[in-house]
């Protein structure tokens, strides 16, 4: 898998560059499959679990408007990243992975090499950077439906929203939001190349197919979620600005 | 090409055929019939444990150890350290653990028995099945929806413990603002028994409606090894929306009223 990911930044920046119409196709695709999912659960989850849970002790405390700055933490920081490296994954992924996985099976792989075509040019990269990119994309909207849903939730317990808002600009900063927007990035990468290494190493006719979108889910999953935790933990040591008091 | 409103669409056409096929399996988990398999069903319930619960395990010790630290620095930026056991209690138990469960249940069990089942039926090996008497509902879907029900109940508690051990090494260990016995107090008391029942049920329907999800893909698979996989992505998708809205409606119904908190009486 690490040489795959070698061998794919490297024939990505080496010219020639034959993969811009499947690159197009491919964010296309990914756009249009993902959408749907990301703005329903976004919104669900959001609504749940920080909207409401955290609503009941803040009301109790009287302090409904914190809710806007609790929601930095979990619409911009946590859950919009996570939600849409889980949509990513199992929406484009898994699609990837069965796409590729099919045209293992059939050989069709083997007939590009012997054609001449590198199957890691023409259908990795396109993939790789085309996740990439739809991946930060999706996370400003993950972001936009998360605070919707908070906005939901602070109308749910008959609260103004101005508190929200006020306190909302007053803990967001720019870091903040990079850094989302720069780890669904890895995000992106991640999967694409997890997703790819499975669909191109399927084997085993019908069953393998399946098996490696299973494989590929989980280890995209899991890896995807390791990787935040740790940038995470560098992102609050390197940026001790983001702990200030408010 | 796919559509804009394809996905939508596909799930409201799938979604009646999904709930009868459900209630189907359920009907006969019910009835008793499925106990003719219990030795398949054991077989099953020995293939979760073995193949899923380390994942889970490391899955959920990754996400308690996410919910650490988010409440941690949530909780110095508010001016009160010390009550970063309040968010990962409520993280932990009533919201992060369903939806882990239900993550890496759709991801690991969900397309394992879609490719499972849809391979089988690919090679016509259910209707062979059907062909030797043996009802292939009963024998391949109730049976893995009752394995489902008799270990991941254990499994789910065994998450508790080890996502609870996750924050505590986060908050304590890792970020360090607050002593053992300091977070270990908030943090119990910001959690009784009824809350463990409730978080069960909550993660215990995600699960089945995973395993009948997965079942119903499989077992209506078609079109050579292209259209395993193709069902297996799809599995995939349905199941993230419904461990969703199935987690935000648990929220509503048991602590959208009442938050259950410890605060002045």
């Amino acid at each position: 898998m690490m040489i795959l990911t070698t061998r794919t930044i490297v024939s990505a920046v080496r010219p020639p560059y034959p993969y811009g119409n499947e690159l197009v196709d491919q964010f296309h695709f990914v756009l249009r499959l993902s959408w749907f999912p990301l703005v329903i659960t976004t919104f669900a989850l959001c609504l749940g679990a920080p909207g409401l849970q955290a609503a009941g002790p803040l009301q109790t405390f009287g302090a409904l408007d914190r809710l806007g700055g609790f929601f930095v933490v979990t619409a911009i920081r946590w859950i919009g990243p996570l939600v849409t490296a889980v949509v990513v994954a199992g929406v484009a992924g898994t699609a990837i992975t069965a796409d590729l996985g099919a045209r293992k099976i059939r050989e069709e792989l083997d007939a590009l090499q012997v054609l001449g075509v590198d199957p890691i040019k023409n259908l990795v990269v396109p993939r790789f950077l085309a996740l990439m990119v739809v991946t930060a994309l999706l996370d400003v909207f993950a972001i936009i439906f998360g605070l919707t849903a908070g906005i939901a939730a602070e109308l749910i317990y008959n609260q103004s929203l101005g508190g929200f808002f006020a306190t909302l600009f007053t803990n967001a900063t720019v870091t903040d939001v990079w850094a989302s927007v720069l780890m669904c990035t890895m995000f992106g990468a991640i999967i694409a190349v997890v997703c790819s290494f499975k669909g191109m190493t399927a084997s085993g006719g019908a069953e393998g197919v399946g098996r490696a979108v299973n494989q590929a889910v989980v280890i995209a999953l899991v890896t995807v979620f390791f990787f935040q935790f740790v940038f995470t933990s560098v992102l609050f040591a390197t940026n001790p600005e983001l702990q200030a008091i408010r | 090409m796919i559509g804009w409103l394809a996905i939508p669409r596909g799930w409201l056409d799938s979604f009646g055929e999904i709930a009868r096929f459900g209630s189907r399996v359920a009907g006969v988990v019910y009835s008793g019939k499925v106990l003719r398999f219990f030795g398949e069903t054991i077989r099953q319930a020995g293939i979760l444990i073995f193949g899923s619960a380390v994942i889970i395990w490391a899955f959920v010790f990754i996400l308690g150890l996410q919910c650490g630290i988010q409440g941690a620095f949530f909780f110095r930026s508010q001016g009160a350290p010390s009550y970063a056991g309040l968010f990962t209690a409520f993280c932990d138990l009533r919201e992060a653990l369903p939806y882990a469960f239900g993550y890496i249940l759709s991801a690991k069990v969900g397309t394992g028995i879609v490719a499972e089942i849809g391979a089988m039926r690919i090679s016509d090996e259910i209707d062979a099945l059907e062909v030797m008497g043996v009802p292939p509902i009963t024998f391949l879907c109730a049976t893995r929806l009752l394995a489902a029900w008799i270990v991941l109940p254990v499994l789910y508690l065994t998450s508790i413990g080890i996502m609870y051990a996750a924050s505590y090494f986060a908050v304590v260990e890792q970020v360090g603002d607050v002593s053992s016995g300091g977070y270990t107090l908030i943090f119990w008391m910001f959690q009784d028994p009824t809350d463990v029942i409730y978080s069960l049920i909550k993660g215990m329907t995600m699960a089945t409606a995973i395993v009948l999800v997965g079942c119903y893909y499989g077992y209506t698979a078609s079109g050579g090894p292209v259209g395993v996989g193709t069902a297996t992505a799809k599995s995939m998708v349905f199941n993230i929306i419904v461990v969703h809205i199935l987690g935000m409606l648990g929220t509503v119904v048991f602590w959208g009223a009442n938050p259950r908190l410890p605060i002045g009486g």
